[in-house]
C-alpha cells in the first residue's frame, strides 16, 4: 500500500530517496579545534562566534553523557560528519537550487506547499540553507525570515543576533547543547516588529540527506510586543544502517502580549538520534503554544521548554508521540514559572506499536515569585501489543502556596468491547482499531495545520496497517 | 558512619530536578530482626529496628508502629504475606530525628497488604516502600498521610511491581505542608511484562498552607504489559477561596478554617485505620498540636 499525502513526510517508502553525495564536500569528522575553526572559517563567523564554537568544545569535552533517558551508547559521534559544503550558495529563486536539492524538496511537497499557504519557506539540505524566500507583502510589514548566517553578517541584526543567540539554551545547559554551539549551522532568524500579526505560517524544512552526517540548525525567533507569528518547521532524512544525528537549537523570545505558535512535525529516519534542545522565553501577558508530533527518529530526546517570565506568560504544549518498532522516543516538555499569574497546560497522547518504546517526560516548575499560577498537566498512553513499552515520567517542583497545580494520566489498551462494535459495524479489525487511534490522537491533530493533519490521521492509518517502518 | 544513596527513583529524570535519590549518613545498625508472630501488634519504636512480618494460611496480622525515637534511627520492616492471607501495617512517625524507614514487601495469590503510614512531624525522614505483587490477584493498598511545619523534610519512595496477574495497586496520599517545610513524593507503578488484567491507580493530594514550602512530586507510571489500566493524578495548591469564604461567612475565622481543612485532609487518611482506639490516639495527637500551634 502506498498512499500519496500532500505533505510526503510521513510515507517513509517515499522520502527514503536519496541522491548520492560528493565526499569532498564533507569537512571532516571528529571534534577538533582545528575543524571547529575551520567550520567557523568556511562560514567566514564574526569573532565572537568563533571564539563561542571553541569554548563550547570545550565545554562539551568537559561535560558527561546523560546519566538518564534511551541509550544513546551506539551513537559515536567522533564518526558523525559535523559540516558538508553545499553545492551552492543561498538562492531566494526556487530555479537556482541545484537539481536534485530541488527534486528532493519537491518529492517533499515543499515549493508547493509555499504557493499554496505559506507566508514565506526555508529549506535547509543537510548543514546549509539552499532556498530562503518570504513573499513580498511579509517582507514590507517588516518581517525578517532569513538564514541566521546572512543575518549574523547584516548589520541591521548583527547585535541583535549576538544578544541573543545560546542565551536561553547557553553551551553549559547539556553535552549536546555545547556540541551544537561548537558545529552548528544553518538554520532561521524571525524578527517580527511591533503590532505585525502574520496570519499565514513560515515554515522551515530541514533534511538531511548525507549518510552517517550531522545537522545543528540553529533557530532564533524574537516576537516583539503585540505581535503574533505560526511557525512550522519540518524535519526528515533518507534511512541509511549509520547513526546519523540531529542536535538543533531552538530559541524562541516572546515579547509582551505576542503569541508565537511552534509546530514540529518530526520524522526523521529510524537510524537517527534527535538530541534537539528547545526553549522559549514568554515576557508580560504573552504566549507560546508548542504543537509537536514525533513519528521518526531511532532515539529522540525532546523536551521543549517554556519560561514563563513576565506576569500573566502563558504557556501550553500540545504533542504526540507514536513509537513503532526500533525506536525509543523521550519527548515531553518543561514549564517554568518564574513570575506571578503565569499558566501552562500540556496535554500529551503517547501511542507505543511493534516493540517501540515511548516515554512522557515532564517538568513544571513553579518559583516562589509565581504566585497565582496555574498549571494543568494530561497525559494519555495507549499500548497496541505487549511487546511495546509506555513510560509515564512526570515531575512537579512547587515552591510557592499561591499555585494550583493538577496532573492527570492514564495508561491502558483498546478495549475489545469497543473493537468488537465497530466490527458489528461492519469494519475490519484493523480499519476499526485505526480509527479509534485517530480518536485518541484527535485533540492534538485539531491542533495541527490542516494539511498535517491530514498527514497525521494517514500516518496513524498507515502504521496499524502495518505497512510501514 | 558512611554517605548511603536512598530512595532512588526507579527510572531517572531530569538531574536538575533533584529528585533522582537522596543521601544521608547512616550508621550500621546491626540490629537483630524480630519477628512480628501475633496475630495484632502494637510497638512503640524508639530505636533502630528491624522487624519481619508474615501471614500464611490464611492469617489475617496487623501491626502498629508508633515510631518516636531519641536520635537518628533506621527502622527495616519486611512483610512476607503468603497465599490467601493479608497484613495489615500502620506507621505511624511522631518523632524530631532523622528517620530512615523502609518496608519491602511481597504479596502472593489472592494475597493483600494494606500499609497506612502517617506522618505527623518529622524533622527529616526517608521512607522507601517497595511492594512486590507476585501472586495472581495481589493486592496493594497504600495511605499516606502527612502533617509538616516549621523546617520538616519528608521523602517518600513508593514503589508498587505489579508481577502477577490481576494484581491491583491503590495508592493514596493526602498531605499539608505549612511554615517552611520540604517534601518529595515518588510514587511508581511498574507494570511488568506478564501481569496481564492488572490495575494500578495513585493520586496524591496536597494543601500548602506556608509561605515558604517546596513541594515535588514525582508519579511514575511504567508500562510493559498492554492488558492493563493505569492511571495517576496529583492536586497541589491552597485551601479554596470559596470555601475560606463560605466558612467566614458562618462567622468562623481564616485560620480556624485553614486548620480545619488541614484536620479533614489527614483524617481521610486517619479514617482508613479500623483501629479506633489507634485512630483516637493520632487524633488526639493532631488536635492537641494544633491547639498548641
Amino acid at each position: 500500500m502506498s498512499e500519496k499525502t500532500k505533505v510526503a513526510d510521513i510515507d517513509r517508502s517515499r522520502y527514503d530517496f536519496r541522491f548520492e553525495e560528493d565526499e569532498s564536500n564533507y569537512l571532516g569528522s571528529g571534534l577538533t579545534p582545528e575543524l571547529v575553526s575551520d567550520i567557523s572559517h568556511e562560514k567566514g563567523d564574526p569573532e565572537w562566534m568563533r571564539e563561542l564554537r571553541l569554548k563550547s568544545l570545550e565545554i562539551y569535552n568537559k561535560t558527561k553523557m546523560v546519566d538518564w533517558g534511551p541509550s544513546i551508547n551506539e551513537l559515536d559521534v567522533s564518526r558523525i560528519i559535523t559540516y558538508i559544503r553545499q553545492k551552492s550558495r543561498m538562492n531566494t529563486d526556487w530555479n537556482d537550487v541545484p537539481d536534485d536539492i530541488k527534486q528532493t524538496f519537491e518529492n517533499l511537497g515543499i515549493p508547493q506547499a509555499e504557493r499554496e499557504s505559506l507566508a514565506g519557506v526555508g529549506a535547509q539540505y543537510d548543514s546549509e540553507l539552499v532556498y530562503h524566500n518570504v513573499r513580498k507583502e511579509v517582507a514590507q510589514s517588516g518581517v525578517v525570515y532569513t538564514d541566521l548566517e546572512s543575518a549574523m553578517h547584516d548589520e541591521r541584526y548583527a547585535e541583535m543576533i549576538k544578544k541573543h543567540f545560546m542565551k536561553l539554551v547557553p553551551p553549559t545547559d547539556h553535552k549536546f547543547a555545547a556540541l551544537h554551539g561548537a558545529v552548528w549551522s544553518g538554520g532561521s532568524f524571525v524578527y517580527v516588529p511591533k503590532g505585525v500579526r502574520l496570519e499565514i505560517p513560515l515554515q522551515s524544512y530541514f533534511r538531511l540527506n548525507a549518510k552517517g552526517a550531522g545537522q545543528f540548525e540553529h533557530t532564533l525567533i524574537i516576537l516583539e510586543e503585540d505581535s503574533y507569528l505560526h511557525f512550522i518547521e519540518g524535519c526528515s532524512a533518507p534511512k541509511y544502517y549509520e547513526a546519523g544525528l540531529h542536535a538543533g537549537c531552538v530559541e524562541l523570545y516572546v515579547g509582551k502580549n505576542a503569541t508565537l505558535r511552534y509546530s514540529t512535525i518530526e520524522n526523521w529516519s529510524k537510524n537517527m538520534y534527535n538530541l534537539n534542545t528547545k526553549r522559549a522565553l514568554v515576557s508580560e501577558g504573552g504566549k507560546i503554544e508548542w504543537v509537536s508530533g514525533s513519528f521518526g527518529s531511532h532515539v529522540s530526546y525532546l523536551y521543549p521548554m517554556s519560561i514563563l517570565n513576565g506576569e500573566g506568560a502563558r504557556a501550553e504544549f500540545t504533542g504526540i508521540t507514536f513509537a513503532g518498532e526500533g525506536q525509543n522516543l523521550d519527548t515531553g516538555a518543561k514549564m517554568v514559572h518564574n513570575a506571578p499569574n503565569t499558566s501552562s497546560y500540556m496535554n500529551t497522547k503517547s501511542i507505543s506499536k511493534s516493540g517501540g518504546i515511548s516515554t512522557f517526560r515532564s517538568a513544571v516548575v513553579v518559583n516562589k515569585n509565581a504566585s497565582g499560577s496555574k498549571s494543568s498537566v494530561s497525559c494519555e498512553s495507549l499500548m497496541l501489543d505487549s511487546i511495546s513499552r509506555s513510560d509515564t515520567i512526570p515531575a512537579m517542583d512547587i515552591r510557592t502556596k499561591y499555585a494550583d497545580i493538577g496532573h492527570e494520566a492514564k495508561i491502558g489498551r483498546i478495549s475489545d468491547e469497543s473493537v468488537f462494535y465497530l466490527m458489528s459495524r461492519g469494519m475490519s479489525e484493523q480499519d476499526a482499531k485505526a480509527m479509534i487511534v485517530r480518536g485518541f490522537a484527535d485533540n492534538v491533530s485539531k491542533e495541527l495545520p490542516l494539511e498535517y493533519a491530514m498527514e497525521m490521521n494517514n500516518l496513524i492509518g498507515l502504521e496499524m496497517h502495518g505497512s510501514i517502518g | 558512619m558512611s554517605t548511603v544513596k536512598l530512595n532512588t527513583l526507579p527510572v531517572q529524570t531530569f538531574s536538575w530536578l533533584g529528585v533522582n535519590e537522596a543521601h544521608r549518613e547512616l550508621e550500621q545498625s546491626g540490629v537483630k530482626a524480630v519477628t512480628l508472630s501475633s496475630d495484632k501488634n502494637e510497638i512503640n519504636v524508639l530505636q533502630s529496628a528491624d522487624y519481619e512480618i508474615t501471614a500464611h494460611g490464611g492469617e489475617n496480622k496487623t501491626a502498629v508502629m508508633f515510631i518516636d525515637p531519641c536520635g537518628k534511627t533506621e527502622i527495616s520492616t519486611s512483610v512476607s504475606v503468603e497465599n490467601s492471607s493479608s497484613v495489615r501495617l500502620v506507621q505511624v512517625f511522631e518523632g524530631r530525628e532523622q528517620t530512615v524507614a523502609n518496608v519491602d514487601a511481597r504479596v502472593c495469590d489472592n494475597a493483600s497488604f494494606e500499609l497506612v503510614q502517617l506522618f505527623l512531624g518529622t524533622s527529616d525522614t526517608l521512607s522507601e516502600i517497595n511492594t512486590q505483587l507476585e501472586g495472581r490477584k495481589a493486592g496493594f493498598t497504600a495511605n499516606i498521610g502527612y502533617l509538616l511545619d516549621g523546617n520538616d523534610k519528608l521523602d517518600i519512595n513508593l514503589i508498587a511491581r505489579h508481577l502477577g496477574k490481576k494484581t491491583n495497586s491503590q495508592i493514596t496520599a493526602k498531605g499539608v505542608m505549612n511554615s517552611c517545610c520540604e517534601k518529595i513524593f515518588k510514587g511508581t507503578i511498574d507494570f511488568v511484562k506478564g501481569c496481564g488484567g492488572a490495575v494500578g491507580n495513585e493520586n496524591e493530594d496536597v494543601l500548602l498552607i506556608g509561605e515558604k514550602v517546596e513541594n515535588k512530586t514525582v508519579p511514575l507510571i511504567l508500562c510493559a504489559e498492554d492488558d492493563v489500566q493505569g492511571s495517576h493524578g496529583a492536586s497541589i495548591g491552597r485551601v479554596d477561596e470559596e470555601h475560606i469564604f463560605y466558612l467566614q461567612s458562618r462567622g468562623l475565622p481564616e485560620e480556624k478554617i485553614v486548620q480545619l481543612m488541614a484536620r479533614s485532609k489527614i483524617a481521610q487518611i486517619v479514617n482508613t485505620i479500623s483501629d479506633e482506639q489507634v485512630r483516637e490516639r493520632i487524633f488526639n495527637k493532631i488536635g492537641r498540636d494544633n491547639d498548641n500551634g
